[in-house]
């Protein structure tokens, strides 16, 4: 049985009943195993937050389902193994983090000593034991991260929903939450990972899924991705004879003046009909085959989905 | 209810301290202190002046801060964000609802008995001893605030406070005016205008079955038959109005 499985999952909100309604979330299906750590991206109104907000129940699917563990997200039993970590959490300003981490504890039917002993391991996990007593009003963007990760964690949960976990963290925070992710995945956790920062989905995702406009783009392994994509090779030579702009002529390739060499960058099938042109021109030095990355992935499919788009709009 | 207690206790610790409550408790204790002090300026039954003053005084500014309260008890959470962490655990929306609800009254409730317990202490250091129908009365004036916050909670779920607050301030004012509707009705010469004012009479709540004030300030017996039936009118009443914020509340997206 998949951790969270997405089935043709549609989300239309109807902000004004004089302006159309707005399909946020355009029917996505996925499946993340248990233990898996998935990585959910895409631009900004891209509906992520959409349908992390169905998988947490905060919101109702307009069609489609939504499922933790097999439950139905509509259904609060759905969110008993479940450790959900907002964008930017908000808590009670008034309380501290040990009352907050209290309420949380009795709200999953936590109590006594083993809520107490839990929190103070949290706590001490995030380094934020010295802050336990001190009102949440007086805590910095990336404190209040900190105790959202611990009250996320803290009825160990086996599904950990993460919205922006990083942000607002300085680096030091950054690494510390993300071997507290990695520690959790290890421990089996399936960990459903949505952010900006791609090289942290790179770091912490085994699969991804890159969501524009309220549809998946691409979803799958990310090594397996890397590799399915076109790669580049990176070529550095030595001129032998004639100027530099006789031996690129006529070719589509990003050239970098390195001291005495030079240094190309171009596709596979450029780099064949680059070396046949040139034989005599140029002395090769270094080859090196560059593969893709996330993020160039992540732009790519945004690319695909504006040009369709515009399609769309010019047919 | 272990949830619902839990929410419940949280948002009592949240709204005793609203610097706005400690202003409106504030003035409560001045008017309950100075209806003893215009005992020795007041003409007539001197007694039953003070008792009209203090009373009064604890029926208007418990209502006040009834209202202050109630209008934003769900929206805050809304507009805070704070409900993200709360309704992301596995409990339906209705213990949510009756959370905010109970912790809101357990507010009015100690407030209430704070100034009553202020006024019996007032009143015995001048060797007087209130009568049993005040106490009556403010079971009945917490009874009357339980409905009126209920109102409150339905029009927290769905409006700004700015919106929820006139709501809130037009069912204050036509409960405390249904009578006076039904009168109304009954001598308009047009039988659909008094079918119209009827229906309304019905609908709305009526907070003045749920005051024996004025007969708690001439001291008289308690009607018994009046306070149960109040009790029993006020406890459906809002369970019903609560019903329909639960039923809102649940369809509700969290943005």
């Amino acid at each position: 049985m998949a951790a969270i499985r997405l089935d043709d999952l549609r989300k239309t909100y109807h902000t004004d009943f004089w302006k159309p309604s707005f399909e946020a979330v355009k029917g996505i299906s996925l499946e993340v195993e248990q233990g898996e750590a998935f990585g959910f991206v895409g631009p900004n109104g891209a509906g992520k937050t959409s349908t992390i907000k169905v998988l947490a129940g905060l919101q109702s699917a307009t069609s489609g389902g939504a499922y933790i563990n097999g439950i139905s997200c509509e259904d609060p039993k759905s969110r008993q193994q479940l450790g959900f970590l907002p964008e930017r959490p908000y808590f009670y300003t008034h309380l501290t983090a040990n009352e907050v981490l209290r309420l949380y504890g009795s709200l999953f039917g936590m109590s006594g000593r083993r809520l107490t002993v839990r929190i103070e391991e949290l706590l001490d996990r995030v380094e934020m034991r010295k802050f336990a007593d001190v009102p949440l009003g007086k805590y910095s963007k990336g404190m209040l991260q900190r105790v959202g990760l611990c009250q996320t964690l803290l009825h160990d949960p086996d599904v950990i929903l993460l919205d922006e976990p990083m942000s607002g963290l300085d680096p030091v925070g950054r690494a510390m939450v993300r071997d507290i992710i990695l520690e959790e995945q290890t421990a089996g956790r399936t960990v459903f990972f949505c952010s900006h920062v791609l090289s942290d989905v790179e770091s912490i995702c085994e699969r991804v899924a890159i969501l524009v406009g309220g549809k998946i783009q691409t979803q799958g392994r990310i090594a397996d991705l890397i590799e399915s994509g076109e790669k580049r090779i990176v070529c550095a030579f030595q001129l032998q004879q004639g100027t530099i702009e006789d031996v690129t002529v006529g070719h589509n390739v990003t050239l970098i003046p390195k001291g005495s060499l030079w240094q190309v960058v171009l596709s596979e099938t450029e780099f064949g009909t680059f070396i046949r042109n040139n034989t005599s021109d140029i002395s090769i030095v270094d080859v090196r085959v560059q593969r893709r990355s996330l993020e160039e992935l992540f732009v790519d499919a945004v690319q695909e989905d504006r040009a369709h788009s515009e399609l769309g709009v010019l047919v | 209810m272990m949830v619902v207690w839990t929410l419940a206790l949280n948002t009592f610790r949240e709204a005793v301290r609203d610097r706005v409550l400690h202003s409106i408790f504030f003035f409560a204790v001045v008017t309950v202190c100075a209806s003893l002090l215009l005992k020795d300026v007041t003409l007539g039954d001197q007694d039953k002046v003070v008792r009209s003053i203090a009373e009064g005084g604890i029926d208007v500014f418990a209502s006040l801060i009834a209202m202050f309260l109630g209008i934003s008890i769900i929206w805050k959470e809304l507009e805070k964000k704070t409900v993200f962490t709360i309704l992301s655990k596995p409990m339906p929306r209705w213990q949510f609802v009756l959370g905010k609800y109970l912790g809101l009254n357990l507010t009015i409730w100690v407030e209430i008995a704070l100034l009553s317990s202020m006024y019996v202490l007032l009143m015995l250091f001048q060797q007087d001893v209130p009568s049993m129908i005040f106490f009556v009365s403010m079971v009945l004036l917490v009874m009357e605030l339980m409905l009126l916050t209920a109102w409150a909670t339905l029009f927290s779920t769905y409006s700004a406070p700015t919106t929820a607050s006139a709501f809130t301030i037009s069912i204050f004012t036509i409960g405390h005016l249904a009578d006076d509707l039904w009168l109304l009705g009954s001598k308009s010469d047009s039988a659909l205008l008094e079918q119209i004012v009827h229906v309304i009479y019905w609908i709305v709540p009526n907070f003045e079955v749920l005051s024996i004030r004025e007969l708690s300030v001439h001291e008289r017996e308690i009607p018994w038959l009046q306070v149960g039936s109040a009790m029993g009118y006020g406890i459906v009443y809002s369970a019903v109005v609560l019903m329909v914020a639960v039923v809102l509340f649940n369809r509700k997206d969290i943005r």
